[in-house]
């Protein structure tokens, strides 16, 4: 690696062959634009040790592009994310739980560019160190950070789907490969998103949407429970989301100040997903000015009545996270049609992790 | 020099397993020939592939036409609708690549086609010619050639979609007549 210009000694140094190594992972084209770690055997085989399957495990295949990508493929890639062996398990959840959503098949080719939201529930929160709170959506926080990256790493060096090539997002997200958030299910005042999802509270769990973005939504004037969801219901109904076809699609993530409110007002989660199922409508004759008023829009036999904008009120889904604060919550809007798949991963971690 | 380190992109060792892919023989011309239109779910895709039909019976003589639209705009044709294709007809148009993903999946069932030795003519939209070659290039076809033509499709009256086919047709009876292959070579 040495040049006539290097200074004497220059390729022994440890930081400098550092940097070799990543400028080589690039030249490669194994790098989502950021520098990576170097995935070696022993790495690989520290992050096997966390999980009991097994390295030759399908975890996922892509027939139309004649790929297959195993668990041990999986682990070089969430070493070169940046992840610590332990974060394993999750990134494994979090790809089961990705993989769960009817829209994931077509999704890391698709225009739309979606991205998924990963969120942690469980003990492993804090036994990792997974942000729940202050500035959750990132960055500043190694697990979060490289558990999301590691999916985009694997989407990219697993299915060989790189940007530019069979990869074809008109513009992408702000935030892609990138947000994953522990709940901050000290603040909730409900139940976990992974009990919701089906898990047993207190177990580790990873739930995923894909999403196509996320909108704040600011309201720190007011104690009314209802003033606060009319302003969550008028971005949930949002036309320029609607892309036909029946339905638009959004989700809350909480902050912990907008949670409590309606916590203390007695609403479950239930509550306030069939309030904003009813609230967050469009007048008719806006899709339609907007050129939005084809089929079930323009439907005759509903002409005058508001049309819905979500699929119903069981798909919004809401979780809790952020820090105590200021009363600011956060819309994200799922990819595609299909709502969440409502079902929540159990991390399966090896028995030395697991504590049993 | 740093054979240590792990190619991230190695998957299971059956993934490789891939033999070198030989197009189908194309015609003098399509006189006699039974047409086959494989559309997907895209805006417009299937009235394009309608007019193309069309045009083909009345000016270059293609004697029937089955048209068949696959569900799934990410993954190929499945195999009852390909299984049609192979029965019923002797070229196939596919289309039409407007979407990421199915720009590259028409080029692969256009390729599935070639393997069973029936000339395909793949249509894709201009802006999607990056993803339509990247997936040649994964079904080991470096350079398939498809026609690309202007983008977009979705947004298209029915005159609209008419003229696109119209000015198409030139091109789809070259690239099934082999007159575009042999350029492409």
């Amino acid at each position: 690696m040495t040049t006539p210009a290097d200074p004497p000694g220059q390729a022994a140094d440890p930081a400098e062959q550092a940097k070799a190594v990543i400028e080589y992972c690039y030249d490669q084209g194994w790098t989502d634009g950021l520098p990576v770690v170097p995935a070696t055997r022993s790495g690989v085989e520290a992050f096997l040790a966390t999980t009991p399957r097994g390295a030759d495990e399908i975890i996922g295949t892509a027939p139309h592009l004649g790929r297959s990508i195993t668990v041990a493929q999986a682990a070089a890639n969430a070493i070169m994310a940046g992840c610590q062996p332990e974060y394993f398990p999750l990134v494994l959840a979090a790809w089961d739980a990705v993989n769960l959503e009817r829209s994931a098949r077509g999704a890391w080719q698709s225009t739309s560019g979606p991205s998924p939201l990963i969120v942690v529930n469980g003990p492993a929160r804090s036994r990792l160190g997974i942000n729940c709170e202050g500035g959750v959506f990132g960055p500043g926080f190694r697990a979060n950070a490289t558990v999301a990256r590691a999916i985009g790493l694997i989407v990219r060096n697993g299915y060989g789907i790189r940007p530019h090539e069979l990869e074809q997002a008109t513009q992408g997200l702000p935030g892609r490969w990138s947000v994953c958030l522990g709940e901050n299910e000290e603040a909730s005042p409900w139940e976990p998103l992974s009990v919701v999802g089906g898990v047993e509270p207190g177990v580790d769990a990873v739930s995923a949407v894909l999403i196509r973005t996320c909108e704040y939504v600011d309201n720190r004037g007011t104690d009314n429970p209802e003033a606060v969801l009319t302003d969550f219901a008028d971005t949930l109904a949002r036309m320029g989301a609607y892309l036909g076809g029946g339905h638009s699609s959004g989700g809350l993530v909480l902050g912990p100040e907008h949670a409590q409110l309606f916590g203390r007002y007695g609403y479950s989660r239930a509550d306030v997903q069939q309030w904003l199922f009813e609230h967050a409508v469009r007048d008719r004759a806006d899709l339609a000015a907007a050129g939005k008023g084809d089929g079930p829009v323009g439907d005759p036999a509903q002409a005058g009545t508001p049309f819905p904008m979500m699929p119903s009120a069981k798909d919004i889904p809401i979780l809790v996270a952020g820090a105590a604060n200021a009363a600011i919550s956060m819309v994200f809007r799922p990819f595609g049609w299909a709502p969440w798949s409502g079902r929540s991963v159990p991390v399966a971690w090896s028995r030395a992790l697991s504590g049993v | 020099m740093y054979d240590s380190i792990i190619d991230p992109t190695l998957g299971p060792a059956a993934d490789s397993e891939r033999g070198p892919m030989v197009l189908a023989g194309r015609p003098e011309n399509l006189s006699g020939l039974r047409l086959g239109l494989l559309a997907n779910t895209k805006r417009n895709a299937e009235q394009f592939l309608d007019e193309v039909g069309k045009l083909l019976v009345d000016q270059h003589g293609v004697t029937t036409v089955l048209a068949r639209k696959k569900p799934d705009i990410t993954n190929t044709a499945p195999e009852p609708i390909l299984d049609d294709l192979r029965a019923g007809c002797d070229i196939v148009v596919v289309g039409v690549g407007d979407c990421g993903s199915c720009s590259a999946s028409a080029v692969a069932d256009g390729i599935i086609l070639e393997q069973s030795d029936i000339p395909a003519a793949v249509i894709c939209t201009d802006a999607f010619t990056a993803s339509a070659d990247a997936m040649a290039r994964v079904r080991g076809v470096p350079g398939y050639p498809y026609l690309a033509v202007p983008h977009p499709m979705a947004n298209l009256t029915p005159e609209g979609v008419r003229d696109k086919a119209t000015a198409a047709v030139p091109g789809i009876v070259a690239m099934l007549t082999g007159r575009a292959m042999a350029a492409a070579s």
